[in-house]
């Protein structure tokens, strides 16, 4: 029936190619659209995984309570009442076993690698000018493992770090915002404690504004020193071998010890929702180009079977079988659903490809000189499957339908 | 062997109309049958009765000995295909196909469009269209395009043609050449031959002439 289905589309040229044109432009707007959504969430996790870290575990915030003073104060067995009830946030939190962390992780079979790391609000300090930041303290070999910053790094080298000598790398927006340049010195204090200088090794470039214009890495004997508390962390940072495991590990590890414990996705719940919304936009849309497609396959193909139903009268006088006029109709449905799922995959790809070439400023934040376009191959899969589907589903009731027609109603009201 | 009928009733509709009122007949092989009567007696019905397109109310047919009720349906099809041709009097091409596909479309069910090409081929040029079998049906006359339907009708060699006034359409040169056709082949390759006509010259071909009135045989 393949050489009649071809045929019968042929004989309808401008209605094929208006159908075809139709699942064409649906099929490329899935790829391209899909393209440019998963591009952008690929890049934004790809972010969000490499800079940060897989797991994180930090120190807990420790806020003061109406009660959490009256021990100190009075003693276990007093019932206190306050007049004025303290609150408050106590300064810096740490987390008070570093030791029996990282002898867990170094034993966990699925971490790759993990990074101490103190993490402390600063004062910048150049010249007149002064501007807050946040410093992280971190063994750089360590840190490098778990993350990819050497990848990012603009000017310098992050080992150039060292394990003291007050050498840091800082964001290159922040350095902008300083208006210093590389290997001059700054000043760097916390809260009311002392400046001390620290000698600017190196640039990154993250491509994530936020952190490019605040975030500063020194070593972490450094910055435990700044801060008067040697010896302290406030969070490790976790690389896992499967960063889909990410999730489950911090849940479970969330309930081992007073910490702190979350996934990236977790740390970035909001972004991760947005993307949620995201994808309900993409499948939403995907219906809806199976709904257009569909109708419009199925309408080409009903009119066909009614202008068509004395060949179906014939066919069947000469031995066709209600399925084989069922197939007839069915195989137009599907070579238009094929064809255009095909041709729209290429015209999606053509698409992706120029807007892949558009430039993005850079300033505004996210990242890349271009658009982030994905070209995931299953993103071509699915819409082709789409269009696919859609001509088979909807080619099927009016195939069913020329399929019931008996040959001698035809006859008769044709000739009748 | 042959078709025979017995007692066929035909209603239509509800209330039910009777439309053939209990018909007993018997074709046998080889017979070039013509079924006469008034417009609206029941010919074509009774026809497409023959011929396993329609289905009586009640009563029997039997074919070469089979009831067509215990057939299943691929057996009823395959039967078509292969021992019956069907012309009707609105030619009934296929209008994407060309005169040689569609002379083959009968054997193209089987897969045998190859095996079956010569013979189409001849029955082509014996029916005085060789110099056309790559155009299109609408690009042919009336007279042209009934007789490829008679072509196809013919392609797989079948036992049995059924024909519902394949003259009513076409004048009377052309007419002569359809039931000339017809004759030949039922000299030649004992194919039976039932066919509806309104025209008594050609009633007149037939070896038996089937008179209908009111649903009955007279
Ligand atoms: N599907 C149907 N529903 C109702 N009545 C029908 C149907 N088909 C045929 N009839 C009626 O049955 C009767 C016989 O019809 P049939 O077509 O067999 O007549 P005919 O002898 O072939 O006539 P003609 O010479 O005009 O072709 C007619 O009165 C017709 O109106
Ligand atoms: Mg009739």
């Amino acid at each position: 029936m393949w050489f009649l289905a071809i045929r019968h589309l042929f004989s309808r040229k401008r209605q094929t190619l208006l159908t075809l044109m139709g699942i064409i432009l649906g099929t490329a707007a899935y790829v391209a659209i899909s393209g440019m959504m998963l591009g952008f969430q690929s890049f934004i996790i790809d972010q969000l995984v490499n800079n940060d870290s897989h797991v994180r575990i930090s120190a807990r915030e420790d806020f003061i309570t109406a009660h959490s003073m009256d021990k100190d104060f009075f003693g276990p067995s007093v019932l206190v009442s306050w007049a004025a009830p303290p609150s408050g946030r106590r300064d810096n939190a740490y987390i008070l076993f570093p030791g029996a962390w990282t002898a867990r992780l170094a034993k966990e079979p699925y971490v790759a690698a993990f990074a101490e790391q103190l993490v402390s609000q600063v004062i910048i300090t150049r010249g007149k000018f002064k501007a807050a930041a946040n410093l992280i303290g971190v063994e750089p070999t360590q840190q490098s493992q778990v993350t990819n910053i050497q990848k990012y790094m603009t000017v310098g080298n992050f080992k150039d770090i060292g394990t003291g000598g007050n050498r840091i790398v800082i964001g290159d927006l922040l350095l902008k915002k300083l208006g210093a340049t590389v290997l001059e010195t700054i000043y760097l204090s916390v809260g009311f404690g002392e400046m001390r200088p620290f000698k600017i090794v190196g640039t990154f470039h993250l491509g994530v504004k936020a952190l490019d214009e605040s975030n500063i890495f020194g070593a972490l004997a450094d910055v435990q020193l700044l801060g008067g508390t040697p010896g302290r962390i406030s969070d490790i940072a976790v690389r896992l071998y499967k960063v889909e495991l990410a999730a489950d590990v911090a849940s479970t590890w969330n309930m081992l010890g007073d910490e702190k414990v979350q996934s990236w996705d977790q740390a970035h719940e909001g972004i991760m929702s947005v993307f949620t919304t995201q994808d309900i936009v993409r499948n939403a849309m995907t219906l809806s180009i199976l709904i257009v497609a569909g109708f419009g396959i199925y309408n080409i193909l009903g009119m066909a079977v009614t202008q068509k139903r004395r060949e179906i009268a014939i066919l069947r006088s000469m031995g066709y079988l209600p399925r084989d006029i069922t197939t007839l109709f069915l195989l137009q449905g599907l070579v238009l659903g094929i064809a255009g799922g095909f041709l729209g995959a290429i015209l999606g790809f053509g698409v992706s490809h120029v807007m892949a070439s558009i430039r993005v400023s850079a300033e505004r934040g996210l990242g890349g000189e271009h658009m982030m376009i994905s070209f995931l191959p299953s993103i071509y899969l699915k819409g082709f499957l789409l269009a696919f589907l859609a001509s088979a589903l909807s080619g099927f009731l009016p195939a069913r339908a020329a399929g019931k027609l008996t040959p001698i109603d035809i006859i008769r009201s044709e000739s009748g | 062997m042959g078709i025979n009928l017995e007692d066929i009733h035909k209603s239509f509709g509800l209330p039910p109309t009777s439309v053939l009122k209990g018909i007993n007949v018997t074709v046998n092989d080889g017979e070039f049958v013509a079924i006469v009567g008034r417009s609206g007696c029941g010919k074509s019905t009774l026809l497409y009765i023959l011929s396993t397109l329609d289905q009586p109310s009640s009563g029997s047919v039997e074919i070469d000995g089979r009831l067509v009720e215990n057939m299943d349906i691929g057996e009823v099809h395959s039967f078509r295909n292969m021992q019956m041709g069907f012309v009707f009097q609105f030619h009934h091409l296929l209008p994407e196909l060309s005169v040689i596909e569609n002379v083959l479309m009968p054997a193209l069910k089987r897969n045998l469009a190859q095996q079956k090409r010569d013979n189409a081929l001849k029955l082509i040029n014996e029916f005085g269209l060789s110099d056309k079998i790559n155009r299109l049906p609408g690009q042919l006359s009336g007279g042209e395009q009934q007789r490829v339907a008679i072509a196809r009708a013919l392609v797989m060699g079948p036992k049995y043609i059924f024909a519902d006034e394949p003259t009513g359409n076409l004048d009377s040169t052309n007419g002569d050449i359809v039931m000339g056709l017809f004759k030949r082949f039922n000299q030649e390759q004992k194919t039976t031959i039932i066919y509806v006509t309104h025209d008594p010259t050609f009633a007149s071909l037939a070896s038996r002439q089937i008179h209908m009135s009111d649903g009955r045989i007279i």
